[in-house]
């Protein structure tokens, strides 16, 4: 028993070390977690790495003061020492291999679509309202940094893309520091992508919806509705018991947990009452039907992308094999890394549409001519 | 988009105990009648605080409706039948206080939290209260903010931003209530 | 007595102070954006993509007619305003009043008779041409959708048509009148002569301003069996249906979970689950501007068509 507690007294001290080592540069990385747990992290607590936002300064500032705050906000921000001012880096070229970088995006609710054969399908709207790339890390520093996962290996760096622009003076000193790279106002916002070395992107770039095209295929993901602690009939569909007949309290319960003899007991990964939604899920292989270069919206196939309206959606290139064929046959690769207002020719269309979209400019689809 | 001028939950409260254990939809109904009869007749109310949330919601469409409709119509006659219990309340209604918010483009009720009392039941209470009535106020009045350091700071700062930018040459003279006026303008 | 004193006073005081701190999100929206958060930040100034104000849209000169809503119904958005988004919906209109410049929609209500010719490969003409009373009419926007019926070789038809449906090649209202419900989904349980009406049926004609005529016909309907409690319904366009429902089923009809005389006067529940008035007014002046002006290019086409005709006429005669 000593023994036992010795050892994990020291084990305590060791990993106590590792978590508060001062300075960084003596241990080249900190901590992995490589223990693995079934379900997810259900906690609302973010992790130790994630810099403070918001500030509570009780500021009694009279209205005009607020006012010539706003005004200086606004006019630093309005012609910004942006980086992009030496010039983009140099663009690398598209492989197979490639794995660009993809925007934050808000999903607006679902409209239906009709194809030229007249067949009615259901469209996710998607916009990308107001994305810029706040920092690029190489892969070889990326490997270094905490939330590097050892499977990935050092083939990938990162690419933090922000969206929606907030006023510097709601969020704290830390926050408002990682924007000081790109020369963007604080963003609301912050994701992740991988991407390989040759899709790097410059910090302050912005992206909008032309980074895709029409007929290519995207993931999204993001995180679903949440539903809460839901019983068993509501989780997973199960029939519960009956209404009458002398049931007592167990309407809505799941009956048997287990057999007999050896498959007695209850196993791991039974369905039971628990947390429902709020968990991060992918759909992949969705194609884009219809670009509005307007509003910045995207028409994405299908009612399936997770989260309620107004929900962030992380859309990128998808890693589908089988979709990702005609970029290679067709010799047909997207802009790298991203879409430059020169790359196109001016002005830009308001709306571009696949070509098996019904156009509701056209006239009505009619059999009688094809005789 | 959203036409409420007051945040609004996206279900209703359902108010189970309001006139005993069991109550149901249509007793919440009751309890909210007496409420808005309540709060029109005296201008504040003292209740727990789903009570008064609720209540809001019904009084701010009442008068909304009492503005947009006018006296003559029927369907908001009616409507202001129901509602209020006691009938010289009705004329309230449609003389005194459609007139008052007429030109607001907020909304016509105030609520405010009131503290929770212990030892006690932990019921949170709240006040509710028609905007412009004649009770004094329920918080105090804010002080004049002017003087305080960060703010004098700021308009001396402001000044200066406006001079860099040359609003106007006189400002150059250094006349510091032209300053301050410019920097208020 | 001090102790709770000093608690009373702490609590007044960390009250006050939390109007001042920035609100917790909740971790079930640590995900999702309120809708005036994105409306503000549409609008920002900071904004890379600013979307600008559209003033023509706003200031309401322009006096549309009353009716114009209750023709228009598909163009009011859904509800729930948490569902809600103004781009979407702006979006879904535009869609909407370009098939409309194409096609002619006209007005209709239900129980009007009318003649839908869709495009359908597998019928002989390629076309078809079905006539049939409207019974229903429903659906948001794009989804906006209504039912025909009919009643063919002794067999009752129903069909449904998406009214945005780009195959649909023509619809025609042969004789334009409302009626007593809502919904007619009744003429199921009621004899076939009240739903049939000749394939080959004329148009009748309407004095152009006059208003639609109301049909106050009273359907006397078949002994039960029915496929719905038609009795709970409270339906205007049938005859009383006492003889056919049984002394438990009028007690039942009575029950207030079945009657619910609550709902009457709930103006929280009318609000939450409709649109504002002054909403309908901002969206249908935005339609009825819109509409306008599609007509008058129309026009004008139409004008420049028949000059280049009268021209070629002329050339030819030469």
């Amino acid at each position: 028993m000593a023994a036992f507690c010795i050892r994990s007294m020291l084990l305590r001290n060791l990993t106590c070390q590792n978590l508060i080592s001062a300075d960084p540069t003596l241990t080249s990385r900190v901590l992995v977690c490589h223990q693995q747990v079934r379900g997810r992290r259900r906690t609302c607590k973010p992790p130790s790495w994630f810099s403070k936002r918001r500030v509570s300064i009780k500021q009694d500032i009279t209205p005009e003061n607020a006012k010539f705050i706003k005004d200086v906000i606004i006019e630093t921000y309005k012609k910004p020492e942006s980086p992009l001012k030496d010039g983009p880096w140099s663009r690398g070229t598209w492989t197979p291999r490639t794995q660009r970088t993809g925007v934050l995006a808000i999903k607006l609710g679902m409209l239906p679509q009709w194809t030229k054969d007249g067949k009615k399908f259901i469209t996710t709207l998607l916009q990308v309202l107001d994305n810029h790339v706040i920092n690029y890390t190489p892969p070889d520093e990326f490997a270094k940094s905490m939330g590097w996962k050892p499977y990935w290996g050092s083939k990938y760096g990162s690419v933090v893309v922000g969206a929606l622009s907030c006023e510097p003076h709601l969020f704290s000193k830390s926050y408002n520091n990682l924007f000081a790279k790109a020369g963007v106002p604080p963003k609301r916002k912050l994701t992740r992508f991988l991407v390989t070395p040759d899709a790097a992107i410059q910090p302050g770039t912005p992206l909008n919806v032309m980074h895709f095209r029409i007929g290519d295929y995207v993931d999204c993901s993001a995180k679903t509705i949440g539903h809460g602690f839901q019983g068993v009939m509501k989780r997973w569909g199960m029939k519960g018991g009956p209404a009458t007949h002398g049931c007592t309290k167990a309407h809505r319960r799941m009956g048997s947990m287990g057999g007999g003899r050896d498959k007695a007991g209850v196993w791991k990964g039974k369905r039971m009452p628990g947390h429902m939604g709020m968990d991060w899920r992918i759909v992949k292989g969705l194609k884009i039907w219809r670009i509005d270069t307007k509003y910045n919206v995207l028409y994405v196939t299908g009612y399936s992308v997770p989260g309620p309206t107004h929900g962030y959606v992380r859309v990128y290139d998808t890693v589908l094999k089988h979709k990702r064929e005609h970029l290679i046959e067709n010799g047909n690769p997207p802009p790298m890394p991203t879409f430059y207002p020169e790359d196109g020719k001016e002005p830009i269309p308001e709306e571009y549409l696949d070509d098996e979209l019904f156009n509701f400019n056209n006239e009505s689809i009619s059999y009688a001519t094809e005789k | 988009m959203n036409m409420f001028r007051f945040p609004v939950r996206n279900t209703p409260r359902k108010f189970k105990k309001s006139f005993g254990v069991g109550s149901g939809p249509a007793e919440r109904i009751k309890k909210l009648q007496m409420l808005v009869t309540a709060l029109i007749r005296n201008e504040r109310l003292e209740a727990k605080e789903s009570y008064c949330l609720e209540t809001r919601g019904y009084v701010e469409q009442l008068i909304q409706i009492a503005i947009r409709n006018g006296d003559r119509h029927a369907e908001t006659m009616e409507k202001a039948d129901f509602w209020l219990l006691e009938k010289d309340l009705v004329h309230k209604l449609f003389k005194v206080l459609v007139p008052r918010y007429q030109n607001y483009s907020t909304a016509c009720t105030d609520f405010h939290f009131l503290p929770k009392k212990v030892p006690g039941s932990g019921v949170q209470m709240g006040i509710l209260e028609l905007k412009g009535n004649p009770w004094p106020p329920v918080v105090p009045r804010q002080r004049d903010q002017g003087h305080l350091l960060t703010n004098v700071l700021l308009s001396s700062a402001k000044a200066e931003y406006r001079m860099e930018k040359k609003i106007t040459p006189d400002l150059r003279n250094g006349d510091h209530d032209k300053l301050e006026q410019a920097a208020n303008t | 007595m001090a102790a709770p004193c000093r608690k009373i006073i702490n609590q007044f005081v960390k009250r006050s102070l939390k109007c001042f701190e920035p609100r917790v999100i909740p971790c079930r929206w640590s995900n999702t954006v309120r809708n005036h958060t994105v409306e503000k930040h549409r609008h920002s100034p900071l904004s890379s993509t600013r979307e600008l104000v559209n003033q023509q849209d706003s200031p309401s000169d322009v006096m549309v007619p009353r009716e114009f809503r209750f023709v228009h119904p598909d163009f009011l958005p859904y509800p729930v305003w948490n569902r809600r988004d103004r781009v979407r919906e702006k979006l879904e209109r535009e869609d909407m009043l370009k098939r409309r410049a194409v096609i002619d929609i006209p007005e209709f209500y239900v129980g009007s008779i009318m003649a839908v010719t869709l495009a359908d490969k597998n019928a002989p003409g390629k076309q078809n041409r079905f006539v049939g009373i409207c019974i229903d009419r429903a659906g948001h926007g794009l989804y906006h959708y209504f039912v025909l019926r009919n009643a063919i070789d002794g067999q009752g038809v129903e069909i449904k048509y998406d009214m945005y449906n780009p195959l649909l090649l023509k619809i025609e209202v042969l004789k334009l009148e409302k009626r007593l419900d809502p919904q007619l989904y009744y003429l199921r349980d009621a004899p076939l002569e009240y739903s049939t009406f000749r394939l080959d049926m004329e148009p009748v004609s309407v004095l152009k301003g006059a208003q639609v005529p109301l049909n106050a016909i009273k359907v006397k309907m078949n002994p039960r069996p029915w496929c719905r409690r038609w009795e709970r319904h409270n339906l205007k366009g049938v005859l009383p249906l006492d003889d056919y429902i049984t002394e438990k089923m009028k007690k039942q009809k009575q029950h207030p979970q079945i009657e619910k005389p609550w709902e009457k006067h709930d103006l929280m529940l009318k609000a939450r689950t409709s649109i504002d008035d002054r909403e309908v007014d901002q969206i249908m002046t935005e339609v009825y501007k819109r509409k306008e002006k599609i007509q008058k290019e129309k026009f004008q086409k139409r004008g420049q068509e028949g000059k280049r005709e009268v021209k070629k006429a002329q050339e030819v005669k030469k």
